[in-house]
This record gives C-alpha cells, structure tokens and sequence, in this order.
C-alpha cells in the first residue's frame, strides 16, 4: 500500500517537470512585459530596461529556464516580480482560503447530491425523480458568477446574515465561517447538482441487474437491497466525479473569488496573468498540478475502500 | 436518509447561528474604500504609476509643495507649501531654495524629516534604475542641502514647470532617506513618508490598510485607519457600497451607473477632473494612413457628439484638442476636423479608394475603451472604411501597440496637467515607440519638437502658450491624432463623509484624503 502510493507520487515528478517546462515557455511566449505592469505606462525606455534587468527577465529564456531549475530543485521559487515578495509566502497565505472553499463545495455538494441523486433514482419518472433533474440541470447552466451575485443580493443585501466582502479573518472561527459560507454555497450547489445526475444515472444501472433482483426475490429487506448492494456499486462512478470535479472547481473558484472578494488561488492566478508576473505563475501550476495529483490519487485509493476487487488487482 | 436530514438540519443551524452573530458596526472613524484593481503593485511611490498605487501615495506622501487640496491647477502662482514653508528663485530661474518646515516627523519613527530627506528623495527620483520618472528630472543639475531646512536646486536650464515636478505626484513625492536605505527593495512593503497616514498592513490581493499619522505636522487626521481594498467586480464592489461595508468607491465611467448610483439613499456622485482624453493615434508612416487624405477622411467619419452621447452626459465630454481640457498650454483654438461623412467618401475616392478601404488594428479588452472604438467602427463603415479589428488582452495590447503593431491605436490616458508632458510624451520625435528612447508617440509624427522644446524653456508664460498653440495646430493640421472625447473620474460616496474641501480635481486621479476628513455621523 505505502509502496504503491510512493510509487504513484515518484511518478508525480515528471508529470510536474513537464507543466512546469510548458507554462515556463508560454508565459514568456505571450506579449506583455512585466515591467511595464509595475512602472506604468509612462515609464522611459531606460527605467524600463533596468526594471527588466533588475527582474532577470531580460536574459535570453534558455538562461532564465537553467536558473528557475536550479533554483526550483533548491526550494527557491523566486519572488513576485510585481510585488517583490517570495512566492511561497504569496500562495502560503492565500491556500488556506482555497482550501476551506473547495473542501467545503466538495463535502456541500456530495451531502446534497448523493440522497438527492438515489432518491431520484428510487423515485423514477415521478415529480421528485423531475424536480431533481430540472434542479440539477439548472445547477449545471447557470454560470458561477451569476449564482453568486444572485446568492449575494438574498443573503447579504436583502437578509444581511453575511458580508459582501467575503475575506474574512482565518484566526477568527466565526468570521471564517461567516465569510466562507456563501462562496461555499455557491460552489457546493454546482457540486451537488454534478453529484446528483452521476449518481441517479449509476444507481438506475446498478438497480437494474440481476443481483438486486436475487436479493429482493430471497427477501432482503428494501433498505439494505439499496443501501448494501445497490449503493455501494453505484458508488465509483460518483467518486471519479468527484475527483474530477476539482479541476472544474478550479476554474469556478475563479469566478467565485472574484465575485466575493475573496483571497485565493485562483485570484491569485489571474492576477498573475493579467501582470505577467511570471514566478507567481509557475509556483500556482505547480501547486495545481501537485493537487490534481494528489486527487487523483485519493480517489484511485478510494475505490479500493468502496470495492475490494480494485484493491486485490 | 433519515441521518442525513438530521445532518443537514444541524448543518443548517450551525450556519444561521454564525449568521445571527453580527459584528459590532465599525465606529465611524474607518474609511472602507472599494478600489477596481485585483492587486496593490509595488507600493513605492517613484516606481509605480498605476492609478490603484497612486491614490494611496497621495494619502501618505507630502511633496515640498502642492495644489491646493482638491484640486489641479498647474499654475505656480496658486501652489501652497506643502514640506517647504517658502520658497525663491534666482532671477534667472535656475536657482532655487526651499526652506522646509521645521519638526515633520517620518512615519513609524524614522526621525524628523529634513534636507538630507529631500536631496536624497530627489537624487533617488532622478536615477532610472530606481526611479520610473527620471526623465522628469533631466534638467536637474545638482540638489543641495544648505542646512538642516534649507535646500538648493540648480537647474541646467530654466524649467518653468518646476514647482510641478515638486509636488506629491509621482517622482515629487518625498521619501524618509533611512526608511529607503534601510530598508532597500523592502522598502516596497512598509513605503514610508510623512503623510498624514502611514502604512499599516497590507493583505495580499484583499487590501492595504493604513493609519492616522498622529504625528501629522498639520494635525492628527480626524479618520484613524483607511482600509483600501481590491475588489475587482464592479457588481460585488456596488454591492459592498449598498450593504455599507464600503464607504467610498470607484464608478465606472457609465452613465447608467451614474444615474442609479444617484438615485441610491445617502450617496453623493463626485465627477472631478482630469478627465482621461482618448485618442485615435494615426501611425503617418504606414501606408495608406502616410496619405493625409486617408488621415483626414478618418477625422471626418467620426462623430465626436454621437460618441459623446453614447458615452453619457456626465460621463465623458467632446474632446476640443490633442491637449487634454483644462491643461496649461490648452488650446481650443486649433483645426478640429468637423464630422462631415461626404467630404471623407470624396478625400477618400481622391487618395485612390473610390470603393473604400480595410485597415486592420489591434485593440485592448477593456469593455471601456473597447465599447467606444465599436462605435467609431460603425461610423468609419458608413464612409466605406472598415476596421478590422484585432481584440486582444490588456497587456499584451499593450505591448503589441509599442512594436508599432496596430497603424491606429486608440489610447486613453491623462497626464500632469500641462501641455508640455502630454505633447512630449505623444508627439515629440524623442518619443516614438520603437526607439531607445520611446515613450508613446504612435503616429510618428516630429513636426512640432521644435516648439515643443522651445516651449519647454521659455519663461515668458504667454510666449509659452503661444509656442504650445502653434504645436497642437500643426500637430491637428497633419492628422496626427484625432482627439475623441474625454472621462473624467467618477467616486461615489456616502453622504456622512466629508473630505473636508470641495472635490474639483485630483491628479492622482483618487479622491484625496486628508487630515480633515471625516464622517459627520
């Protein structure tokens, strides 16, 4: 078991190197420079030039690529071109917020969408099995941004029971709570209704075989035939959703972090991208891809947890 | 099932009771304001020149002298002092000597500010590698510290927007010499000046806090902390503004926005000058825009009031001139293309293109500049040009329109306010994108740099002028650049706050904030 999970985090590394080397050679590929971002666009020619030199961005890419490995493999990962400051400490401060977030919507969405999927699926073509795909397809359309103002004008504006600026203190308990919870609702809905149609689809599969039929023909009560055989099968598809579901997540946080004002990886990146601040960019793709990893492993290791047979091979 | 509804409910009532418990309201000694920014840049006063950046160097930075607070008149006659008590000059000009105030104190105690402070300020402004804006200061000789409160400046040659470059604008603001040579490149995460707030704390991309310098030489400020923060969503910044977590906020130059915004309970709109004039900028070198006739048939299918009225009333204004309103050296008085589409179908048939032509541009993004130049392209279709326009992100418009990508480049932008920098910035030869020594003069265009120069170093203010009207009616003479309209800044803000001071203008194109600003509830 330890074995395998090395084995699968070794094999990680190549996989990050090959990110790594691509985003390197894209973000200097695009137009823009970085040190027309920080000075401003009447900066002269010569404060220019001893921006960029002062930056390193003005040797030749092959150069700056032999510096960021040496560098990368010691555990320097540069500093922020705009604001100076060590990239470690730029994405050390704001990964706690992305955490919260994200296994918050993980958790929101798989609570809401696991009962609601299987009771959709017990409840074929009846008014709960149409209320549940009508809802999760709504979840599915409507786009994140648009929830969240939507979420925002109730619940802050209207009710005032939460802040607009949603960024609040992390060392204050309830503050945190207060500000992660609409972002969390906001990206749990999206969660659920995923969860919800992957595991009305699985569940109608599963309810549909031969040994359901055996058990309740030998008299398996109704609760264990659904909960015990039907469930449990049902279960992987909605697992591998769910890992996926991270990289979707990525992508929505973005949106929602704009929108509540809210500290974050993904705010993080943008704003990277739109500053062409190119260390904060490479040390966020390796933070991504570290995650997608690590997902991706947790889910390999979870099947083995919800099917035996998946452990054994 | 029956677990999970439990679940659920006392998920649901664990949340309900963290909303219930409220925060007390925040005294009103806080400012909150919404900044459309994702992120504070480098926070030093000489080398950003970001508008985010620049509002907070007002609050924290003293030049030697100011404008009146409030507003932006160039005029050396109006200056007050600001660092210096009084201030003369040789009769040649070239001299001059500042006597400071005695007993200002640096931020955080970095001492009492004194000569050494503004030689090395100054030394530091001038100097490229530290400084974005050494151009500025050129035509400085030497800086001297005569005594611990007097300072000397020795110019090359006369500079009759000196007292300008010595206000708390860009290179003018006055850093604590051992602050910066303490701290080095630090210096960019605790900038210390003398102003009446100092830095706090800054949170990275959520905002930059700071506080009441109760050691202000004109006073502890009446406000104890300002907490500027990023919020980049229009939508969620109006938001925060309706439900009070923010007090003052930046607008969008809408007019809808305006009009809804007035309409709210308790909420003032300030519109203040400068506005941000946005030019079309013809590159005279690339065919077929080398053909003045080309040039003016453009000038002549825009119509600068259907634009006007698009933009809004209180929003934008028609542009007069290549030299934004207001300006020292502005002039009204010089050949504005009239809209006429008929006489640009005939320029246009007469330079070769009886069945029109395509030119093909580059252009940013932003829903702003990009909204305005979807109207001039319709306008040009009606004389048979078409724009063939290429929309890229902000930065790497900005890139691309410097290594002379884009034959027409539509820029917005507003300047220090006399004539001179925005002609030599836009116009002069020195400034043509592509050289060494580029600043942003798209068109190419070298037929004023004499005037320009001249201008630069004539004492006498009214042959100034006159040089400065010369070189816009032949720069709009050539077609160089068709002026379009101009925006001013627009804040919206509670009622209760009061600057202190009517709000006119602000050169850091923030509103500014001082010691005397309050909230009166």
């Amino acid at each position: 078991m330890l074995g395998y999970v090395l084995k699968r985090l070794l094999l990680a590394i190549p996989t990050l190197f090959a990110v790594l080397s691509i985003v390197f050679v894209l973000a200097r590929v695009l137009p823009g420079d970085p040190a027309q971002t920080i000075l401003g666009d009447q900066a002269s020619q010569e404060a220019l030039t001893a921006m960029r030199h002062r930056l390193g961005v003005d040797k030749p890419i092959g150069a700056q690529y032999v510096d960021f490995l040496v560098n990368a493999v010691r555990g320097d990962w540069g500093n922020s071109l705009v604001t100076g400051k060590p990239v470690v400490e730029e994405v050390r401060k704001v990964l706690p917020y992305t955490i919260d977030l994200t296994v918050t919507a993980i958790v929101l969405g798989a609570f809401i969408g696991i009962p609601l999927g299987v009771w959709s699926a017990l409840r074929r073509n009846t008014w709960v099995d149409y209320v549940a795909r009508v809802g999760s397809l709504l979840g599915l359309s409507f786009p994140a941004f648009v929830s969240a103002i939507l979420l925002l004008l109730a619940f802050a504006i209207q009710l005032r029971w939460f802040p607009v600026i949603s960024a609040g203190s992390l060392d204050d308990p309830v503050e945190r709570l207060r500000s992660l919870a609409l972002p969390a609702i906001n990206l749990g809905i999206i969660m659920a209704a995923y969860v919800t149609r992957v595991t009305r689809s699985s569940m109608l599969e599963v309810l549909g075989e031969d040994y359901i039929r055996t058990a309740r023909a030998k008299g398996v009560p109704t609760r264990a035939v659904i909960w015990r055989h039907a469930f449990r099968n049902g279960l992987i598809p909605v697992v591998t959703v769910v890992g996926l579901y991270l990289g979707i997540l990525i992508g929505n946080s973005v949106l929602t972090e704009i929108v509540f004002n809210r500290p974050g990886l993904g705010k993080l990146m943008v704003s990277a991208l739109n500053q062409r601040d190119y260390t904060v960019l490479q040390g966020m793709m390796v933070v991504y891809a570290f995650a997608i990893v690590l997902v991706n492993l947790l889910t390999d290791l979870t099947y083995g947890f919800i099917d035996p047979r998946v452990k054994r091979q | 099932m029956a677990r999970l509804i439990h679940w659920a409910a006392a998920l649901a009532t664990a949340l309900l009771v963290v909303a219930l418990a409220q925060p007390a309201l925040a005294a009103k000694t806080v400012l909150n304001v919404g900044m459309a920014a994702i992120d504070a840049g480098r926070l030093d006063p000489h080398l950003s020149a970001t508008t985010p950046d620049k509002a907070l160097f007002n609050w924290m930075f003293n030049g030697l002298v100011r404008m009146k607070q409030g507003t932006m008149n160039p005029d050396p006659a109006l200056m007050e002092g600001d660092l210096a008590e009084s201030w003369k000059s040789s009769p040649d000009g070239k001299q001059w000597t500042f006597n400071l105030r005695k007993g200002v104190q640096c931020h955080h105690g970095y001492g009492e500010f004194t000569a050494d402070d503004v030689v090395y300020s100054l030394a530091r402004s001038a100097d490229p590698k530290r400084s974005a804006f050494s151009s500025d200061f050129k035509d400085f000789d030497k800086v001297e510290a005569v005594d611990k409160y007097t300072v000397r400046i020795t110019l090359k040659n006369q500079v009759p927007s000196l007292l300008g470059l010595l206000i708390n604008y860009q290179g003018g603001n006055m850093v604590c010499k051992k602050a910066a040579e303490e701290m080095g490149e630090k210096f960019t995460q605790k900038p210390i000046g003398t102003g009446p707030f100092m830095f706090g704390e800054y949170k990275s991309k959520e905002s930059v806090t700071l506080l009441a310098n109760p050691q202000y030489f004109r006073g502890k400020p009446k406000l104890e902390k300002i907490v500027y923060r990023y919020i980049l969503s229009d939508a969620s910044r109006d938001l925060a503004f309706t439900s009070g977590e923010i007090d003052l906020t930046y607008g969008k130059q809408d007019q809808t926005w305006v009009d809804r915004m007035k309409k709210e309970k308790d909420t003032i709109v300030d519109v203040f000058d400068p506005g941000e004039l946005s030019v079309l900028y013809l590159n005279v070198e690339k065919p077929p825009l080398n053909d003045i006739r080309v040039r003016q048939a453009i000038a002549h299918a825009i119509d600068r009031n259907q634009i006007w009225q698009f933009k809004g009333k209180d929003t934008a204004r028609p542009a007069q001139s290549i030299v934004p309103i207001g300006y020292l050296g502005h002039s009204a008085d010089v050949p504005l293309l009239p809209h006429d589409p008929e006489k640009a179908k005939a320029l246009l048939k007469e330079a070769g293109y009886p069945n029109g032509l395509t030119i093909k541009i580059i252009h940013t993004n932003l829903p702003g500049m990009l909204s305005m130049m979807e109207v001039t392209q319709a306008q040009l279709r009606k004389v048979g040009i078409t724009l063939d326009m290429e929309v890229v992100e902000h930065a790497t418009y900005h890139a691309n329109i410097r290594k002379d990508m884009s034959p027409i480049v539509h820029y917005s932008a507003a300047r220090f306010p006399v004539a001179d920098v925005y002609l030599t910035q836009f116009y002069h030869s020195r400034s043509i994108v592509g050289t060494p020594t580029a600043v942003t003069n798209f068109s190419h265009c070298n037929d004023a740099d004499a005037e320009i120069d001249a201008a630069r170093v004539e004492p006498d203010v009214a042959k100034q002028k006159a040089l400065w009207k010369t070189a816009q009616q032949k720069l709009m003479a050539k077609v160089c650049g068709i002026p379009v309209y101009e925006q001013p800044q627009i804040w919206a803000r509670r009622a209760t706050l009061d600057f202190g001071f009517p709000l006119k203008g602000s050169l850091s194109l923030g509103p500014v904030v001082d010691e005397n600003t309050r909230f009166t509830q």
